[in-house]
């Protein structure tokens, strides 16, 4: 039987990060994926990455990952297009400008930098930004990479150092002896194992499903759009008018926002990723967003499908049986923090703990929600009326 | 929003006739054209290869508008019929509800015109888009006057705007040569006709005509090059070719012109059918990927049916016009006899008559054609020509799944892998060539570049091209400005219910 010391279920940024930690801490590992590195969301998000002050359990994490990414590319061999020129968040409203200055108040007393900026400091930040903005808050240590490259690069570095990495490739079940994860049973045949990291984003519920483990995670559909290419005109990530985007080291501006789909996926299955007519409200709030760049023309859009869990947070733990079987999920955060969850699921699976703060993280915090916390919360599909 | 029993996309001479035989039947129908097209989409060579061989400025739109009614007989037809006929409308998307997209009240195509863009609904929707050019990459070929057949013939026959003075034509199947004959009709001068193949493929007559002209045919040739100066061109280098499809030393030729006009073949316009999620297929013997469809032209999807060049193209379209309207009638019986406007009886006794027609085959191999084109390209012009003119990707950057050029990225492991490494573990799959070397991602939404990537990939890793997944279609299928893009319509309610990425405030979708 085929075997590793550690097979990773995901070749998405979260998989991929994890295996390649690993395999330069000397382990033989195996990523398995029911299709290519980067299919899904890790392929297809926003390349954003901050220090999610929003979210102060994540800091750590997210300031670890920031530090990271600083060399990522030199140290995977890989380009990432990674672009650390700061993280600009507007307001155009009255109630967002309080909301910007409270954001801040939370990251000086995270240690974080973030200051104010006035609404001409942004017009010289962003050339042609909407007068309506009222003030933004500003954070040098943001930026924005390229997610197709920057997943790649994590694969090739994985390879390059003699991972194994089987595409096309699903996992659907595990043999179970006691309380170990003995193999990871996949359509190209089982594969033994010492450890099992799940790692299956949207999935990732299913994955744990299988072992007879509950854990809540729902998958959403989210949408972003592409326009031409430009000449520069900002090298940082901007978030304002409902959108979140960047400026691709291409030129073209790339921005999504909008209501997210609470859906259904299957284990082993591509989920579809349509488009719907709210491209159209995406393509108004940028024209609105940038004023002077309403005649650039959208040439793509596209959708991903993301995790989700109760309180928007990722899930990084050990599972107390099986015993070695470790999960990671992102809700949706998952691309600007994959250098740090790498590192943190290399160390649960080699030493049982890591040193980065993780402990808002874990499963215990699902103690109380049901078995039917998804209908509790609204968080399913719509009723199918095609 | 708007609703239309029948919608019709395309008013060609298959989307024409759906149209007139659905009205007839009882039906409301409504047929929809993207032309008159403006200048600045034609520069981006969208959605024809134009090759910036289309007089600017255009004549003014009104103008243009009489070409294009006046180039379509039939539509005066379809009009006194009772069908509504948009033209200078193009639809940019198809949406429908799927098992992870629910929130639609029904299938929706969005459309625009020069000002602004809307959603309309449709209880049946006929797909008559006809096809586009098959694009080939030589050294210069990224100069103005390389361009296609279908793109010459809308500047020709719809637009009276075609620029050129003196032609090349690659290809000689019908489709190349009528291309040239309609050409020297308009008064462009043909300096050659150039083919891969041993002797001409089309039709006899048609050739004796053309060379009784003046016309140079070149068989077993290939080209070497385009070359020219401040990006035209005004000449082109042919060079023999032996049946290996390797270029004859000493054998080049260099024949002015101020155009090269692409004619090898046509690839049915499925983004469409993309989208809604119609099965796909590669079919060789209908140039390339098609709608599955049964003998009534009706595809995967229930509402869904095609007609014309999108629904399978091969060489005896070009001449005769027939095939295209018989399989529109068809289209347009399907579709009012599920709309319950005609009984199944009559429907298909009326088909029955249609289908001879409408599937008047040449049996045709077009695989065989392009690969011959394609590896005497590769072999006469090398691997660093560009295959995506957008992104600047070439050949070689495609098969070594090379970063853009742009991040000038330098580092140990650059360059070890790629289709020809050594570990021959990279999955064969254009998406992904895509989204690592750019090609494909340009302004022109990869019209130029989709094919000769699967033709490389397949070359390279010995796939079957039928194997090879689609490249993705997705909305916009026309780069539309986001002022025309922007909803008009949209609701209040969608600005108050707005949600932050996924802030516990948001309200749920749907
Ligand atoms: C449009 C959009 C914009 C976003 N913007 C941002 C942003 O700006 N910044 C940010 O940080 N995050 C963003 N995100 C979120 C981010 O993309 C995800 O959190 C992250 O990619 C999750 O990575 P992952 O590796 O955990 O999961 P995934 O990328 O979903 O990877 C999971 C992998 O597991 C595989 N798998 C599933 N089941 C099986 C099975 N049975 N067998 C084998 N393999 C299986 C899947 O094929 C998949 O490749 C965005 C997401 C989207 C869609
Ligand atoms: C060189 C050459 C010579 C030809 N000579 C003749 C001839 O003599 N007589 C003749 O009848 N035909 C001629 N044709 C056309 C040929 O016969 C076609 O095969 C046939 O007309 C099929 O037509 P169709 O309706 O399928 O497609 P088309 O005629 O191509 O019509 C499709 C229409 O749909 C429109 N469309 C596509 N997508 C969209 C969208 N998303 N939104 C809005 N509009 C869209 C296109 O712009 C186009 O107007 C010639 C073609 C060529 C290249």
């Amino acid at each position: 039987m085929d075997s590793a010391d550690v097979v990773v279920i995901g070749a998405g940024v979260s998989g991929l990060s994890s295996a390649y930690f690993l395999a330069k801490a000397g382990r033989d590992v195996v990523v398995v994926d029911k299709g290519i590195v980067g299919n899904e969301a890790s392929g297809r998000n926003g390349g954003m990455v901050s220090e999610r002050v929003d979210e102060p359990a994540l800091i750590p994490l997210a300031v670890e990952a920031t530090r990271t990414w600083e060399t990522l590319a030199d140290e995977l061999g890989h380009p990432t297009e990674f672009v650390q020129q700061g993280r600009l968040q507007v307001a155009v409203t009255e109630e967002e400008m309080g909301a910007l200055f409270a954001e801040r108040d939370n990251a000086l007393r995270h240690g974080l930098h973030a200051e104010m900026v006035d609404p001409g400091e942004i017009r010289d930040l962003i050339p042609g930004i909407t007068e309506r903005t009222l003030g933004g808050l500003f954070f040098a240590k943001g930026g924005h990479a390229n997610t197709q490259l920057a997943v790649q690069a994590f694969a090739w570095a994985f390879q390059d150092l003699g991972g194994r990495l089987y595409q096309n490739t699903a996992v659907t079940g595990f043999q179970v002896s006691g309380d170990r994860v003995t193999s990871v049973e996949t359509t190209a045949g089982p594969i033994a194992a010492d450890m099992v990291v799940a790692a299956a984003g949207p999935q990732t519920g299913l994955m744990a499903g299988l072992v007879g483990v509950h854990i809540p995670v729902a998958p959403a559909r989210v949408e972003i759009l592409a326009t031409a290419p430009l000449e520069p005109l900002f090298p940082l990530a901007l978030v304002g008018n409902g959108l979140y985007g960047h400026q691709a080291v291409r030129g073209n501006l790339l921005f999504g926002g909008g209501a997210h789909e609470w859906t259904d996926v299957d284990l082993t299955t591509e989920p579809g990723k349509p488009n719907t007519p709210l491209i159209r409200s995406i393509a108004r709030r940028l024209a609105e967003l940038l004023p002077d760049l309403a005649d650039v023309p959208v040439i793509r859009s596209w959708a991903g499908v993301v995790e989700q869990a109760p309180d928007y947070m990722p899930i990084i733990d050990i599972l107390e049986n099986p015993s070695n079987y470790v999960v990671v999920t992102a809700s949706a955060h998952g691309f600007g923090i994959s250098p740090a969850t790498g590192k943190v699921v290399s160390d649960l699976v080699l030493y049982g703990e890591t040193n980065i703060d993780i402990g808002g993280l874990g499963l215990g915090r699902f103690a109380n929600v049901k078995p039917n916390w998804r209908h509790q919360r609204g968080w399913t599909p719509a009723p199918n009326r095609s | 929003m708007e609703s239309k029993p029948l919608l019709v996309v395309g008013a060609g001479v298959a989307g024409t006739a759906a149209a007139i035989e659905a009205a007839r039947a009882g039906v409301r129908v409504t047929l929809v054209d993207e032309n008159p097209i403006d200048y600045s989409m034609m520069r981006l060579d969208v959605p024809q290869f134009f090759g910036r061989r289309a007089a600017d400025p255009l004549p003014d739109r009104d103008l243009l508008l009489e070409r294009v009614v006046a180039s379509n007989d039939d539509l005066a037809e379809a009009e006194a019929a009772g069908v509504e006929v948009r033209l200078g409308t193009c639809v940019w998307g198809a949406f429908r509800n799927s098992a992870t997209s629910r929130v639609l009240d029904g299938p929706q195509l969005g459309l625009a015109d020069a000002e602004r863009s809307w959603m309309i609904k449709y209880d049946r929707l006929i797909v008559a888009a006809g096809a586009r050019d098959l694009a080939m990459s030589f050294p210069g070929s990224g100069m103005a006057g390389v361009m296609g057949a279908n793109g010459a013939h809308a500047l020709m026959s719809r637009y009276q705007a075609l620029t050129s003075r003196r032609m090349v034509v690659l290809g000689s199947g019908d489709l190349g040569l009528a291309t040239a004959g309609m050409a020297q009709d308009c008064g462009v001068e043909v300096a050659a006709v150039v083919d891969v193949a041993s002797s001409a493929r089309g039709d006899e007559a048609l050739v004796s005509r053309l060379q009784g002209a003046g016309v140079e045919l070149y068989t077993s040739h290939t080209v070497k090059e385009a070359v020219g100066s401040a990006g035209e061109i005004e000449s082109v280098v042919l060079v023999e070719i032996d049946d290996d499809c390797e270029p004859v030393a000493g054998t080049e030729k260099v024949v002015a012109a101020d155009t090269v006009c692409l004619a090898i073949g046509l690839v049915p316009n499925v983004e469409l059918l993309g989208l809604l999620g119609c099965d796909l297929a590669f079919q060789s013997d209908l140039g390339g990927w098609v709608p599955d469809r049964d003998d009534r032209v009706r595809t995967s999807v229930e509402s869904v049916f095609v007609a014309g060049d999108v629904a399978g193209f091969h060489d005896g379209m070009v001449q005769d016009a027939e095939i295209a309207r018989s399989q529109g009638r068809l289209a347009g019986l399907a579709a009012a006899e599920s709309l319950g406007a005609i009984a199944e009886a009559e429907a298909l006794a009326r088909s029955d008559e249609l289908q001879p027609t409408a599937y008047d085959a040449i049996p045709a191999d077009v695989l065989s054609g392009w690969r011959r084109w394609h590896r005497s390209l590769v072999n006469a012009g090398g691997m660093n020509v560009f295959v995506c003119q957008c992104e600047a990707v070439t050949r070689a950057e495609v098969i070594g799944l090379q970063p853009p050029r742009f991040l000038e990225w330098e580092s140990q492991q650059a360059g070890r892998r790629g289709l020809r490494a050594q570990s021959g573990d990279e999955p064969v799959n254009a998406d992904r060539v895509k989204r690592l070397t750019r090609a494909g991602m340009g302004h022109c939404q990869g019209r130029l570049c989709r094919e000769q990537v699967s033709l490389l990939l397949a070359d390279e890793s010995g796939a079957d091209i039928a194997e090879i997944p689609c490249m993705s279609y997705r909305p916009p299928v026309r780069p539309l400005p986001l002022r025309i893009m922007w909803p008009h319509d949209e609701p209040e309610q969608v600005r108050q219910e707005w949600p932050k990425w996924f802030s516990p405030t948001h309200r749920v979708l749907g």
